[in-house]
């Protein structure tokens, strides 16, 4: 019986050994494994092609989300779309990082352009050393660029004359005016073709739909956007003036929550008409509030992803289509409902 | 291990054990300390790629300085110093990443290498219109790699940045993983340790056991109870040839215990047997003695009675005092001594003719009797005593005339004398105590010469050495008496043992 005791004794101890020994290794591999996948990141995959977007403020709710539609469209074509100046401790301008882009051979460029000289040449350059340029937003239509994506400037112009002529109607009906003015922000950097057009829609449409007997005065006012901050500033500008503007139309994201915000400030809620620009959650929420009349949703991942199909086409055929529209949609008070609840359903 | 457990010496095993105790703790930190060399270097790696960049941006200011030094002066030692910082960052640069990755860190480091490798370019054409002092050209390219400078060195330094913040963040989550392992590895170390110990009890407890109880054992076998019970001999290690030895020692020592008993017992028993011979025969003299207050007298003064008779003419009267004379020498010379059966047999004719003559011829005396069985010995002073009880018991007390048979015969190898009368007989109550020794007659003062019958057969049983005696057969009342004494066939000459001690 002692005899067996010892080996029992003998035999326990080893399996404990190798229990011992085992449980050791097995920590020590996970403690190790663990580490490694710390300071080795992820770099499994890798990408085909490589573009780089670039704009003028990629901050936006905007710019993001149609940077995440290029990006999700991308990673299926095995694209890889980087927002350029993300990650880069100084903010550079567009052309710095068209600079930077063309020099880090990248395989194509998606660029907020516009009708300037600085932005046509390097668009020239950077064709010129084999990479494509696809003009986002605003056109550049003199350079070598290969495609633009945009919404129609021209139908969204018309949308917003429609949308100034309902104003007019529910005005007519509270109260008697002679004239309604309408204030179209544009942005000093008027080479952006894209505003022009979107103005002629608005006149067009309000000449050719006008019904009643009200007058329209359509007007331009500059927003001064050369500078970081001045846009604002402008804007509130815009409410020293003694006349005030009934419709206010804006045609960029920035400008419409700046306005929005000046109405509220000035207390001019009611009296002011907004007509914004693009659905980020603000400029919803200020629908829904009754404080921005409607604005304009553009499918921006739509937007994106036109922007990298236009490029794969265009390497794998030599060519590609010359325009991408994006669809755009109205929002008002009548359909605000399902973008609030949906809180971004179409941003991410 | 198995197998070599059981004839393994008792050192090989504890150093067995300890070895192996040794050898696993050994093996454990072995594994923790690699463990922990293995994560500390991790850690030191972990700022590995800023150093990597840090580098990488002196490289590239160097690049430039040289340049423009170059650009400045023109000596040939800028130049050289330019070709070698040209070359080293060119290295540089060939070692990063080229691929497009999912990870922003490669991309941009992908994006220094494109811009590096067309700032050397961009570079080395300044160098070359400097060279041929195209002066519009290199003040042209010198700006332009002036301003691509600047970009490469932003995007080092955010890379660098970024990866600084990525590496902070890894080196406290590594420091944290750091603390636990060591939290871990020292539990893991005391279990290992805790269970060493239990493990190295529970074994030398093991190996120690049978040495226990052999201590045991021995402390018993020490108080002096030897009848304890026998280890037993598990291992063949020096324990258990202690163990063995001492079981044997055990044995041993009972066995011989056994024998000195024995002996000691059959001692014991021959003194007994020879004080009771002692006892007997002093008896029987002192009885003797009391009877015949001077044998030797009374013989002297027999004898000169014969003489007397003799001389008178008195022939019977002679014949009778010989005969008394005879019958009392008998006494004074034999009664302590072996006789033979011839001797016994003479002194029964010479006790009969006297009692014939004190009642004149009463008693009829038939001998038959194997003559070669004369000289067999046998003690003293049996015969008469018995006849003297046939007599006394049987005949005296009887009508009519007396008979006594005397016969002497061989049985195998017992000799048989037979005593009958035809008196009055015993009863087989009596007959029982008597060979029981447990009768007591009262004692007969007239003729007897005292012996009883309980001495002659305690005397008979000494000297023989076996209980089957003397056997008394009575037909009844008045149907006499035979009395059978049985003897062991010694012949004259052999020693009768108790003679030297009775002397």
């Amino acid at each position: 019986m002692k005899e067996k005791n010892v080996k029992r004794t003998v035999w326990i101890s080893g399996i404990l050994v190798l229990l011992c020994v085992i449980a050791v290794c097995v920590c020590m591999f996970l403690f190790l494994s663990y580490i490694r996948g710390f300071r080795e990141v992820t770099d499994a995959d890798s990408y085909d092609k490589y573009y780089v977007m670039i704009t003028k403020d990629r901050k936006s709710a905007f710019w993001q989300s149609v940077y995440q539609g290029a990006y999700q469209r991308g990673l299926e074509e095995n694209a890889y779309v980087d927002l350029l100046g993300e990650n880069l401790s100084e903010d550079y301008s567009r052309e710095d990082l068209m600079r930077i882009a063309i020099s880090s051979g990248v395989d194509g460029i998606f660029v907020e352009a516009d009708e300037g000289e600085r932005i046509t040449e390097l668009i020239d350059v950077a064709v010129d050393k084999g990479i494509p340029v696809v003009t986002l937003f605003g056109d550049s239509t003199h350079s070598k660029r290969c495609s633009f994506v945009g919404v129609g400037s021209y139908n969204l112009g018309r949308e917003y004359g429609r949308q100034v002529l309902k104003i007019a109607e529910e005005q007519e009906k509270t109260k008697e005016k002679g004239e309604i003015q309408v204030a179209v922000l544009m942005n000093a950097y008027t080479m952006n073709s894209g505003q022009n057009i979107i103005c002629s829609g608005i006149q067009d449409a309000i000449e050719q739909e006008k019904t009643g007997e009200t007058e329209f005065s359509v007007s331009y006012i500059t927003v001064d956007d050369t500078n970081t901050f001045a846009v604002e500033e402008s804007i509130r500008d815009i409410f020293m003036e003694e006349r005030l503007p009934d419709v206010i139309i804006c045609l960029n994201e920035l400008n419409t929550t700046c306005v929005y915000q000046a109405v509220v400030d000035y207390n001019q809620v009611g009296q002011i008409s907004i007509l914004g620009y693009y659905d980020s959650d603000t400029i919803i929420n200020a629908i829904d509030r009754d404080v921005v009349n409607a604005t304009i949703s553009i499918d921006t991942e739509q937007m994106g992803g036109f922007c990298v199909d236009a490029l794969t086409e265009y390497y794998l055929f030599g060519n590609t289509s010359q325009y991408f529209t994006a669809d755009v949609t109205l929002i008002d008070k009548s359909n605000v409902a399902q973008y609030l609840k949906g809180g971004g359903e179409g941003e991410d | 291990m198995r197998i070599d457990l059981k004839k393994m010496s008792l050192q090989e095993k504890i150093s067995c054990i300890f070895i192996l105790a040794n050898t696993l703790i050994f093996l454990v930190t072995l594994l923790l300390f690699t463990g922990i060399n293995s994560m500390s270097r991790e850690m030191d790696m972990v700022y590995e790629d800023n150093m990597h960049l840090n580098e990488l941006s002196d490289a590239l200011t160097a690049v430039q300085d040289s340049m423009t030094d170059y650009l400045n002066a023109k000596t040939s030692d800028s130049l050289e110093e330019f070709y070698r910082d040209e070359q080293t960052y060119a290295d540089m640069v060939e070692e990063l990443n080229d691929e497009i990755a999912g990870t922003a860190f490669l991309r941009m480091e992908r994006s220094i290498r494109h811009m590096s490798q067309e700032y050397l370019d961009v570079v080395g054409q300044t160098i070359e219109a400097k060279r041929g002092r195209n002066v519009e050209k290199y003040r042209v390219r010198y700006e332009n790699a002036t301003q691509m400078y600047g970009y490469i060195n932003t995007y080092i330094n955010s890379l660098n940045s970024e990866r600084f913040r990525n590496n902070s963040e890894n080196y406290s989550k590594l420091t944290n993983t750091f603390r636990r392992f060591e939290m871990i590895s020292i539990l893991v170390l005391a279990v290992v340790i805790v269970g060493n110990v239990v493990v190295i009890i529970r074994l030398t407890g093991g190996m120690i056991r049978p040495l226990k109880r052999l201590a045991t054992s021995a402390n018993e076998v020490a108080k002096g109870n030897f009848d304890t019970e026998l280890i037993p001999v598990a291992a063949e290690d020096e324990i258990g040839i202690v163990t063995k030895a001492f079981n044997q020692m055990v044995v041993s020592i009972r066995q011989y215990i056994e024998r000195l008993r024995q002996s000691m017992e059959i001692q014991q028993s021959l003194k007994e047997k020879e004080l009771m011979m002692e006892t007997h025969l002093k008896d029987a003299q002192l009885k003797y003695l009391q009877a015949q207050i001077n044998p030797h007298f009374l013989f002297n003064t027999l004898n000169a009675g014969a003489q007397l008779a003799m001389m008178e003419g008195a022939d019977r009267t002679y014949d009778y005092v010989q005969n008394v004379a005879e019958f009392f020498r008998y006494n004074v010379k034999k009664g302590n001594e072996t006789v033979t059966v011839r001797e016994e047999i003479e002194l029964v004719d010479n006790y009969i003719y006297i009692l014939n003559v004190r009642f004149s011829g009463e008693i009829h005396y038939e001998k038959e009797i194997d003559e070669s069985l004369l000289s067999i010995q046998m003690p003293g002073m049996i015969l008469q005593p018995v006849v003297e009880n046939c007599v006394n018991h049987g005949i005296r007390e009887m009508e009519g005339k007396g008979k006594i048979w005397l016969k002497v015969y061989q049985e195998e190898d017992v000799v048989c004398i037979s005593v009958r009368d035809n008196g009055k007989g015993i009863s087989p109550e009596k007959i029982e105590k008597i060979l029981n020794g447990t009768y007591r007659e009262e004692r007969h003062v007239g003729g007897s010469n005292g012996i009883g019958m309980d001495n002659v057969i305690a005397r008979l049983k000494l000297y023989s050495e076996m209980d089957d005696v003397m056997s008394i057969y009575s037909g009844g009342e008045n149907l006499g008496t035979e009395f059978v004494i049985y003897l062991k066939r010694k012949e004259q000459g052999e020693p009768y043992h108790v003679q030297g001690h009775a002397g």
